[in-house]
């Protein structure tokens, strides 16, 4: 994947946005909703009422998994599920 | 002064490990601790004030300086029913009732009680509120009885506020600790101890323009963290304070430099959390973001308020999550936290009884 930080995801981050899907439902504790059927570009925080509390646990986590550092002031980034896989891979590849 | 459970260690210069988040969740009364507290992650506070009105005057009242001790009361039922009508569906979950002294409007309330579930009130208990208001009561003690005459113009106080609240889930006394009042706290414990009551602690934190002689030195809070720490240790059944509690609010700085306070007065950044959704209301119902913290007019310099400590410590999760004990004095706060705030809520035991150095910050 070549693409920047802006750049949309190519298919291939498909299986990258379904992880990211999965640890939102997981660690939100989301009922009704699966991985396949959560939508990329959902606004997490105005769409979904995530709040600082649920964001910081989600970075955490993927912190953990993909072993990267998530600052703080990048939160605001982390808008929607597309984004933050934009972002995990900006930051892998850096 | 006993103070023997609680080690202080030095500072190393050692490169720290890394740890990641599963490594530390990994030890299971961490893991036990972390699923307790974030049940309450879904808390969103807002604070009220419910009235212009005071049964005393204090000296360093917070609701008397500035301009909100100008609003222009409002009293009408219905208007507090719509309002927290309307601050539900912004998402707000949690209500803090303060200002002057809400006891005086114990109906507005019960409106607002019936509407939103949790919350807290902040009242000098010298008038009981009734039980049909299932808030949490913040109990404000300022020292020794003659301290309260002095400073409050009300006699026997603290035994009015234990009369009023003795037994009842509700209250928790939350002694401020002045340059002033330091060792006054034993003699007001004997009676919190006697009486069974539950009692947490707050620090002194000058209005802006404050020169009065309750401002803490840096002498004083080194005192107040010694009393803080021996009361800990003596009364762990009555006291609502961990060790990290203590760090965070007699630091030689205060809150807003340790942590960067999170509040829209201090915060411009309205994307998530506080700087998004907290509102301060005055008790004309208005609002104004540019003044809008837990305690309006603090000099955010001096803050070590409870309150405010309560959201701007929680909210760094992230800054806590890099060693065992660090993120277990986190988890300390939180609990302590939840068990002030919330009705219900019981506190655990210390995690951690280190005292931490705050992340980010080396002096």
């Amino acid at each position: 994947m070549g693409g920047g930080f802006l750049m949309p995801v190519g298919t291939d981050n498909k299986a990258l946005i379904i992880r990211i899907a999965e640890i939102i439902i997981s660690e939100l504790k989301l009922e009704d909703i699966t991985a396949e059927t959560f939508d990329p570009d959902l606004d997490l925080v105005d769409e979904l009422g995530v709040d600082s509390m649920d964001l910081a646990t989600v970075v955490l986590v993927l912190q953990d998994e993909y072993g990267i550092t998530i600052d703080e002031d990048d939160y605001p980034k982390l808008r929607n599920v597309r984004m933050i896989a934009e972002y995990i891979e900006h930051k892998r590849t850096v | 002064m006993d103070t023997t459970n609680v080690i202080t260690i030095p500072h190393s210069d050692k490169e720290p490990r890394k740890w990641k988040f599963s490594e530390l969740l990994a030890d299971r009364e961490v893991h036990l601790r972390w699923e307790k507290v974030r049940k309450y992650f879904f808390l969103r506070e807002s604070t009220y004030d419910m009235t212009n009105l005071c049964n005393i005057r204090c000296d360093g009242c917070y609701y008397y300086e500035g301009e909100k001790q100008f609003a222009r009361g409002n009293e009408n039922p219905e208007a507090w029913r719509k309002l927290m009508r309307e601050e539900k569906a912004r998402g707000i979950t949690y209500v803090v009732l303060a200002g002057a002294e809400p006891s005086m409007v114990s109906e507005l309330l019960e409106v607002c009680y019936r509407e939103m579930p949790l919350g807290c009130i902040a009242s000098n208990g010298f008038k009981r509120i009734p039980e049909t208001v299932g808030y949490k009561i913040h109990i404000s003690v300022w020292g020794n009885d003659e301290t309260s005459l002095r400073v409050r113009r009300a006699k026997n106080l603290l035994l009015k506020q234990i009369d009023n609240y003795r037994g009842d889930d509700r209250a928790v006394f939350v002694y401020t600790f002045t340059r002033e009042n330091i060792e006054e706290i034993y003699e007001v414990m004997d009676s919190i101890v006697t009486h069974e009551c539950k009692i947490t602690f707050n620090v002194f934190s000058s209005p802006v323009g404050y020169a009065g002689s309750l401002r803490h030195t840096r002498d004083s809070l080194d005192r107040t963290r010694d009393v803080m720490l021996d009361l800990l240790a003596r009364y762990p059944g009555h006291v609502l304070f961990s060790p990290y509690n203590v760090v965070a609010h007699t630091h030689q700085y205060g809150l807003h430099t340790l942590y960067g306070c999170s509040y829209p007065r201090k915060n411009p950044s309205t994307d998530i959390g506080l700087g998004r959704s907290f509102r301060q209301y005055r008790a004309d119902l208005s609002w104004d973001r540019d003044v809008a913290c837990c305690v309006p007019d603090t000099d955010c310099d001096e803050c070590r308020h409870y309150a405010s400590g309560s959201a701007v410590v929680t909210a760094r999760l992230y800054r806590h999550v890099t060693d065992p004990d660090t993120f277990k004095s986190w988890l300390d706060y939180v609990d302590t936290y939840l068990a002030v705030w919330v009705k219900g809520y019981e506190k655990d035991d210390h995690l951690c009884r280190t005292m931490i150095t705050p992340p980010y910050h080396t002096n």
